[in-house]
């Protein structure tokens, strides 16, 4: 995810630099290597904020007993995967998968 | 840090150099910035999805424009900010070594201000339309 | 860097298979860690068999039926056999534990009781950790009452709602399950407080009769005595009374922000 950063750097930068430069971000994004690269980061993005969700709760000082502590981990595991495919459907429905 | 075979008493290898009276600031910035994405990823993935299957002219006269600019610049500043301090918390935890240790959190540094003006300079740029 | 991997001098070889008891119908296989610093050979995982019919249900008891029957050598701290005195802390069957009040018949469905001693602490021979460093990280949270008025003639008083605030903190009988169960406390250790010794801290920061939060909560301001805790809780899972350190340590973290903002 730390390097996963590069990639949104390099988007915009290519976004600034020219048409050029853009095309090879979409031609990497495009390809099936890019796309899976991609779908991994959406997972560990989506994945890292729902659990990190879980921390506000901790830090109020609730959901520290064992059924909810559980309950949180597997609810953030759950979440994180659905919304990871729910973006990537979102993303075909609009683009057509470009 | 002495080893187990120093003869300094158990009491003082525990107190070591003393309490730094810091930490309360990045853990709380870490939650700060965590709540500020947390408010902030629907607009930016729909900014993102916006962008799909459009060329280059397209995508960077959305990017250019003044809201989905201020979006984009909120969310680099929050999340730079936010993996400077995860990773130097990574670093701390399994870096032992301390001179190791200071170029790491060092190169941390580095790597976070590099990817966050860069960004925003990118954005930027497309805002002023040069 | 941090040791992912056992020290040479520390891998587990060998171990010896001890007959199983002549006579008995019943036994439970015990697969027991062993480490003597004299002999300067490696640590080994030794099996015993238990004569269920002749020992009592607890992991203890097997422990004793062994060290009393098949070999005299076994080594171990234990005293109260009733999970008072934390002395018999150890990992069995992978989750740190008091021997004395885990029943062997809970442990792995008839399988091997696997016994070892609390992880990554020195060992001091077989089952028996070196908690010094553990011992002085309480010692270093000052865990007595600190008052600057003059001492009330009587008592101390305390409301009965101030009171209940210990519930849940005082209880703890420093037995270490909690603290070596943190795997931020085996890469940090010379740093890290710990989950007992935080829980502890948060014992006296709460206790509405000390005069020293302030200074108490002064001292554990530190990017490596409490904001090593990252939430993993696997403190609150190996406790063997059921207490609950990392809520504990959230407390203090919340503190922590409170007096600042």
């Amino acid at each position: 995810m730390y390097f996963g950063t590069l990639l949104l750097a390099w988007w915009l930068i290519a976004a600034a630099s020219g048409p050029t430069a853009y095309a090879n971000v979409q031609a990497f994004t495009g390809s099936i290597i890019g796309k899976l690269i991609l779908f991994g980061y959406t997972w560990a993005l989506l994945h890292h904020l729902v659990s990190g969700m879980r921390y506000f709760v901790w830090d109020l000082g609730y959901g520290f007993k064992a059924n909810e502590r559980e309950a949180l981990t597997w609810g953030a595991l759950i979440a994180g995967i659905s919304l990871t495919v729910l973006v990537w459907i979102i993303a075909y429905a609009v683009g057509g998968g470009r | 840090m002495s080893g187990p075979s120093s003869m300094r008493t158990p009491l003082e290898r525990v107190r070591g150099l003393g309490s730094a009276h810091t930490g309360t600031s990045d853990f709380w910035r870490q939650r700060l910035t965590a709540v500020a994405m947390t408010l902030l990823i629907v607009p930016v993935l729909v900014v993102i999805l916006m962008l799909i299957g459009r060329n280059h002219a397209g995508a960077a006269q959305i990017l250019g424009s003044i809201p989905i600019a201020i979006i984009l610049l909120l969310f680099i500043v929050a999340s730079t900010w936010h993996m400077k301090i995860g990773m130097q918390i990574v670093i701390e935890d399994y870096v032992h070594s301390e001179k190791v240790k200071l170029a790491c959190v060092m190169a941390n540094n580095f790597f976070c201000v590099a990817v966050a003006l860069a960004s925003i300079y990118a954005i930027l740029k497309l805002s002023s339309g040069v | 860097m941090v040791e992912f991997a056992l020290p040479k001098n520390s891998k587990i070889s060998g171990g010896k298979t001890w007959p199983k008891p002549a006579g008995a119908t019943e036994t439970r296989e015990f697969r027991v860690y062993r480490w003597n610093p004299d002999d300067g050979k490696n640590p080994s995982v030794d099996t015993y068999y238990v004569d269920t019919h002749d020992c009592g249900p607890m992991v203890l008891d097997g422990l004793i039926w062994i060290k009393n029957h098949i070999d005299p050598t076994l080594t171990f701290r234990r005293s109260c056999r009733e999970g008072v005195c934390g002395s018999c802390a150890m990992n069995i069957d992978g989750q740190n534990t008091l021997a004395c009040t885990k029943s062997m018949h809970d442990v792995g469905a008839g399988g091997a009781v696997k016994v070892n001693p609390l992880p990554h602490q020195p060992v001091v021979k077989d089952l028996v950790p070196d908690l010094t460093n553990f011992y002085a990280q309480y010692a270093s949270i000052e865990p007595w009452l600190k008052t600057t008025t003059p001492t009330p003639q009587k008592e101390w008083r305390q409301s009965h709602e101030d009171r209940e605030k210990l519930d849940g903190l005082y209880e703890c009988i420093l037995c270490a399950c909690c603290s070596t169960s943190c795997p931020s406390y085996w890469w940090n250790s010379e740093r890290f407080l710990g989950p007992a010794a935080l829980l502890q801290a948060t014992r006296w920061v709460t206790d509405s009769r000390d005069e020293a939060t302030g200074e108490r909560l002064d001292n554990l301001e530190d990017p490596f005595r409490l904001y090593r805790c990252h939430t993993i809780m696997n403190c609150a899972k190996a406790c063997p009374k059921g207490l609950n350190p990392s809520e504990a340590i959230a407390e203090l973290k919340f503190k922590m922000v409170e007096r600042q903002i």
